[in-house]
């Protein structure tokens, strides 16, 4: 004679076990690079039970954190890196507003900007994706960002973290300026400043008071979790 | 004075002109442009090798046909003569004639690529330094089509747009013409350039004066950086844009 109990748990472990592969296939998806695999599936899983911020950190971060040990690794390139980042990002987009409605917070709220004169983006939003992928909350500024435009930005939007970019030597000061605007408007000991751009090394960072630089934008998650305490 | 210059090909024909004109006796090298596009280390190690093939008592000073080139010159040091670098950020300053015009026309023109004779004559790297090149290991070389190949054509079109054209923010060529051109060829093909692009076009007078006080010896401070021997180049986040320091590195 058949067990009745095993009967009901085989019968209702079924659709969990499934889901946890649909959700492996999530995790599976960022790290290809899959953007519509990676939003179907989380589509999917909102419509169920599934806990959205567990989908943010047990598949997504994860997927994103396993890509940039490969980059790191010369596993893979930029161009892995950003099609990863951007499955997530596209994921992310689905995930936010239920994260929102149920008051749940990410690591923390980052503005990413290249700073004034420089127009360069390649770099910035490349760190804008993996941050966004490492669990914080981006708010890409864009290019060209006046230093009074920052300031605005860390008052109303609450921000933790500021990350400024230059791809010239010739914009490098305007990291500094941008440091001295903060600084001015009295906001300074609210966040933590990250530098980064090809020109940039550590000892500018320290140099005009930045508080962290990365090499990578790897890196520079890293070094933004630090800054967080995460 | 007998001079020893190391330049960047970027520079030949203003260089060629100023040395005629020198009353001073110059011995030149030049160096690959393509040099910009490797690794910053990397373009150090190489001007540092020819710096010291040249580092040699037979010569008054050593000039520097460079700009800080995103660092690709910090660190280069001289042991035995002195050493004359420009403050400037890049060629630019050279070919507008003072790091203050630069900056100016900087300010008032973002997303601004320049043109002049040495960029167009020298546009294509050769295949070692190409390979070596960050845009080339770091896939920003790929064409749309290796993108669809690799990555399907959805993908390719994002990474395309995200990767491939660091000039996507950019909006006009700016025709550097220095007065020693032969014809208006360099104007044409810029002119070319940016209609395919569909970007704004600008003709500016250069000035070869900064050049020719190099290689005059005229070297004020607030336009040369004159390193004694037994020191290397800082960069330096101020309106001088370069100091010096002693020691060959950190």
């Amino acid at each position: 004679m058949q067990n009745p109990d095993k009967f009901t748990k085989e019968k209702n472990l079924t659709p969990i076990i499934l889901a946890m592969k649909d959700l492996k296939e999530l995790y599976e998806a960022v790290i290809t690079g899959d953007a519509v695999t990676a939003r179907s599936i989380t589509e999917e899983a909102l419509s169920g039970e599934t806990d959205p911020l567990s989908l943010v950190s047990e598949h997504l971060t994860p997927a994103m954190d396993e890509i940039g040990r490969r980059f790191e690794a010369s596993e893979c390139f930029v161009p892995e890196l950003l099609l990863s980042a951007r499955a997530m990002k596209g994921a992310m987009e689905l995930i936010q507003p239920r994260l929102l409605e149920s008051g749940v917070e990410l690591l923390g709220r980052v503005i990413v900007a290249t700073v004034k004169g420089d127009l360069h983006d390649i770099g910035k939003n490349l760190v804008a994706a993996v941050l966004e992928g490492g669990g914080f909350e981006v708010i890409d500024m864009g290019v060209n960002v006046e230093p009074e435009k920052i300031v605005e930005t860390i008052k109303e939007k609450d921000v933790q973290i500021v990350v400024l970019s230059a791809l010239l030597t010739t914009t490098m000061p305007a990291m500094k300026t941008s440091i001295e605007a903060i600084e001015a408007a009295g906001v300074r000991d609210k966040v933590t400043i990250l530098v980064g751009g090809a020109p940039v090394t550590q000892r500018f960072a320290d140099e005009i008071g930045a508080d962290g630089y990365s090499d990578s934008a790897v890196g520079a998650v890293a070094v933004a979790r630090k800054a967080v305490g995460a | 004075m007998r001079l020893k210059l190391i330049s960047c090909e970027v520079f030949s024909r203003e260089m060629e002109t100023a040395i005629d004109r020198s009353p001073n006796e110059v011995d030149v090298d030049y160096l690959p442009k393509g040099l910009h596009e490797i690794p910053c280390s990397q373009m150090q190690d190489r001007i540092q090798e020819v710096v010291d093939q040249g580092d040699d008592s037979k010569y008054d000073a050593l000039l520097l046909g460079y700009g800080l080139c995103s660092n690709g010159l910090a660190g280069i040091h001289t042991r035995n003569i002195p050493m004359v670098m420009p403050r400037a950020h890049d060629c630019i300053t050279l070919l507008l004639g003072s790091k203050e015009r630069y900056l100016d026309y900087f300010n008032e023109h973002p997303g601004v690529y320049f043109k002049s004779s040495g960029w167009i004559e020298n546009e294509s790297s050769s295949d070692e330094l190409s390979q070596l090149s960050i845009a080339q290991t770091s896939g920003m070389n790929s064409s749309y089509n290796e993108l669809v190949d690799k990555y399907g054509e959805d993908n390719a079109k994002f990474l395309y747009r995200e990767l491939c054209d660091f000039t996507h923010n950019y909006g006009q060529f700016t025709y550097i013409e220095m007065g020693i051109e032969p014809d208006d060829r360099f104007e044409k093909h810029t002119r070319e350039k940016a209609s395919e692009r569909g970007w704004k076009f600008e003709k500016v007078k250069g000035d070869l004066s900064m050049i020719q006080r190099m290689l005059n010896g005229i070297w004020d401070d607030s336009e040369f950086l004159v390193l004694p021997p037994g020191s290397r180049i800082e960069p330096k986040c101020d309106a001088g844009i370069i100091t010096s320091t002693e020691g060959e590195s950190q």
